[in-house]
């Protein structure tokens, strides 16, 4: 492997190990809120304990996920500092400066919320401490969102000089922060990381409750499942609409990435919607045609009729067709979640506890293993649709990357150490979510309970 | 009187405020892995709130270099790859630890005190290759700026490297019970940080080839009379306040910044000349002095939450 493929592995590698713990991590302090929530209003014991729990294991994410972010902070500088020199040089290193005092917003609001709890007697504390995390939270992933936009549709700075002569010219700092795709991928980004570590969760709790005899913890367990059920439905038609946005955005703004994905092989008109199949000598052979709903998507959400082809650029700035696949695998996993999800939202129209049932239980524990992989794959297309870019018609991923071999040894090291750390995570979230007997921690701190 | 680039002292003073907060769990693992039983509780009451914010100003350092100076970045990153690698293992290692440590019940053979101990041994080894890191950026050992690489053999044949580790280390064990108020071990304070400071001196005299400024004043002063106040009755209250002892080193390290500026890496690069500047400088001071008044806020807040558990504590103490 080339020391350019090194890097890209690296890097792939950390972040796609990152992205989990993130989604879980912003995942759980937003149910953590709808819990302080509920529980604020109705003094539910199951609530009281599911905020407990969960708060433990959201302080085990957030302290590995906050080591991993560095990683992938300091793994930018150290595989890619070409485009860190970019960056830094342009406005969009102010998007990662803001991002950093998010995080300190997340933190500092984390320990006083955690450590420190009754030390404030104002009965909405915890409720506005776990809202400002999930703030914070949220932020950082919005700043961090910013930078891709700004890799995806680069802006802010004189894109001709820099093409030319190598100098970065008529910086405009602020602009970075609203590249034409920022906004729909934010929005996109923040859906589908939610819905991703919503639906984790919610594996884990069907699990538990399809193990337990305990008739407190199954009480528990069904009122936590249908909070994430709740959240699920709601965040998945935003995710639908926010992805269908970003495909209008693409259109308009990376062509040849859009041309890729729908495989579109020459730009004409009229064209149809192809699920999987492949390019062999500029024909697709073997995919499912859904005749002219590309073209009316497109129509529909942009206006534009005339829609992009492969054979309109340079073959060397294709990226990978395999995006193509990802992509389908992508759109057809999300309807089926969404069928999964609509089925579950019938349960309630129907008046019946979808809990209760055995099979949605076990659809609920794959669907959620299911979520985290379309999301993962989701990711796979945006990045690798930007190849061979690492700033789109700016940067070559080649320019950008650091040819030391000094960083491969303790590179392959990272590699095995996020190996265990992972699992081990997840070991950890599960066993210090069981610590306590539900009875314990469903009382109040004055009759006992776990006090931090 | 030396005048400071504006980024540059940012940078720096973000960087001092970082160094302390790393030095302090340093000093703290020590204590951990030599007398656990006796020190737990002072050092994990100071430790676990804080380890988290430790991590967010070294975040904050790397990223306010990034802005502060592109162009070292691509040196950087090939000169250090290496460390820059361990380093971020040693990282994901510690926050991993200590999160485990703390909400860990016996189940086998994994327990809080063994988590403990890689904590602090990560802690220390991240230590380490951060004051390796440093002496290269101060006295460019081991560096050939040429070829952009890092010797491990010809920084260790530089004494000066040593001196400096070994100084710094020192005076860490030397401040540490007065950090922690750890009074049995009161008698260590003087030996150590005396002895500390001179082998400090030492090796930043070989960095600056025999000719230290008379800065270097500044920070002795600073550092002797953490001990002075340690040992009068009346002011161990104030010194072996966490807050004040933070903003006392940090001030401490800041008074250092002739070691690497106007120039660093052995005098051979000239700082100012990597600098942001322009539009990108000033919006560097605009978010710094935004996330700054946050910043602010934040921990005022978080210093009212710990003034009242103490005094909640307190209470509860004086309660028969």
């Amino acid at each position: 492997m080339s020391m350019v493929g090194f890097d890209r592995f690296l890097f792939a590698f950390t972040i796609g190990s990152h992205i989990i713990l993130v989604s879980m991590s912003i995942a759980l302090i937003l149910l953590i809120s709808i819990l302080e929530f509920l529980y604020l209003r109705n003094k539910n014991s199951y609530h009281l304990a599911l905020i407990r729990r969960l708060k433990k294991v959201f302080v085990i994410s957030f302290g590995v996920g906050t080591a991993s972010g560095i990683v992938v902070a300091v793994e930018l500088i150290n595989l890619f500092p070409g485009f860190m020199t970019l960056v830094s040089e342009t406005g969009i290193i102010s998007a990662f400066y803001a991002e950093i005092f998010a995080f300190f917003l997340e933190t500092i609001s984390l320990v006083i919320y955690v450590y420190f709890e009754g030390v404030f007697r104002w009965k909405y504390t915890n409720l506005t401490l776990s809202i400002v995390v999930a703030f914070g939270t949220l932020l950082s992933g919005v700043f961090i969102t910013m930078v891709n936009a700004w890799m995806n549709t680069p802006n802010g700075f004189n894109i001709p000089v820099y093409l030319s002569t190598g100098k970065v010219t008529g910086v405009l700092p602020w602009v970075a922060f609203a590249t034409p795709s920022t906004f729909g991928e934010i929005a996109h980004v923040l859906t589908t990381t939610v819905f991703a570590g919503v639906m984790l969760i919610g594996a884990f709790f069907a699990y538990k409750y399809l193990r337990t005899r305990d008739p407190e913890e199954k009480g528990m367990f069904r009122s936590m499942l249908r909070i994430i059920s709740g959240v699920s439905i709601i965040d998945i038609l935003l995710a639908g609409a926010s992805g269908s946005n970003e495909m209008s955005t693409l259109l308009q703004y990376q062509p040849l990435k859009y041309a890729a994905m729908d495989l579109n092989p020459t730009p004409g008109t009229g064209f149809s919607e192809r699920l999987f199949g492949y390019l062999y000598n500029g024909h697709i052979l073997d995919s499912i045609q859904i005749p002219g709903l590309q073209a009316f998507l497109a129509k529909f959400e942009t206006g534009i009729t005339t829609l992009p082809g492969l054979s309109q650029f340079p073959a060397s700035d294709w990226p990978p067709l395999m995006i193509h696949t990802t992509f389908d695998v992508m759109v057809v996993g999300g309807l089926f979640l969404g069928l999964f999800l609509f089925i579950t939202f019938l349960f309630y129209l129907f008046r019946k506890d979808f809990v209760k049932n055995r099979y949605m239980m076990y659809f609920q524990i794959f669907f959620g293993f299911f979520a985290l992989l379309v999301y993962e794959i989701g990711w796979v297309t945006d990045e690798v649709g930007r190849q061979p870019w690492i700033v789109y018609n700016v940067m070559k991923v080649y320019q950008a990357a650091n040819y030391s071999t000094g960083q491969l040894v303790p590179g392959y090291f990272i590699i095995a150490f996020y190996l265990v750390l992972i699992p081990a995570t997840f070991y950890f979230f599960a066993r210090v979510f069981n610590s306590n007997p539900a009875r314990e921690d469903m009382k109040p701190v004055s009759e006992g309970g776990v006090n931090y | 009187m030396l005048i400071i680039n504006i980024l540059f002292g940012i940078n720096f003073a973000v960087f001092a405020v970082f160094a302390v907060l790393i030095i302090t769990e340093m000093m703290g693992s020590v204590l951990m892995l030599i007398a656990w039983e006796a020190v737990r509780k002072k050092v994990l009451d100071y430790v676990v709130p804080v380890w988290e914010v430790t991590g967010t100003f070294g975040a904050f350092w790397v990223v306010a270099s990034d802005f502060a100076f592109p162009k070292i970045l691509i040196p950087l990153a090939s000169i250090f790859s290496a460390a820059i690698a361990i380093f971020l293992i040693l990282f994901v290692a510690r926050n991993s630890t200590i999160v485990f440590a703390e909400f860990i019940k016996k189940k086998g053979w994994l327990d809080e005190k063994k988590l403990y101990t890689g904590y602090s041994i990560s802690t220390l080894l991240l230590g380490l290759v951060v004051l390796v890191i440093i002496t290269g950026i101060i006295g460019g050992n081991g560096i050939d700026l040429s070829r952009l690489t890092f010797s491990v053999s010809a920084w260790a044949g530089n004494a000066a490297s040593w001196l400096f580790i070994v100084g710094a280390l020192v005076i860490a064990v030397g401040l540490a019970p007065v950090f922690y108020d750890l009074a049995p071990l009161k008698k260590l304070v003087v030996p150590f940080t005396v002895v500390g400071l001179v082998v400090s001196v030492i090796s930043l005299d070989m960095f600056k080839h025999g000719s230290l400024p008379f800065l270097v004043a500044v920070p002795i002063i600073l550092a002797l009379l953490v001990p002075v106040l340690y040992y009068i009755p009346n002011t161990v209250k104030l010194v072996t306040n966490k807050v004040f002892f933070i903003a006392w080193a940090s001030a401490d390290i800041f008074s250092l910044e002739f070691m690497v500026y106007p120039t660093a890496f052995g005098g051979n690069i000239n700082v100012n000349s990597l600098i942001s500047t322009g539009p990108m400088a000033s919006a560097y001071v605009a978010i710094t002095v935004v996330g700054l008044v946050i910043l602010a806020v934040l921990i005022a807040l978080y210093s009212i939450a710990v003034y009242r558990r103490s005094a909640m504590m307190e209470k509860a103490a004086s309660t028969p």
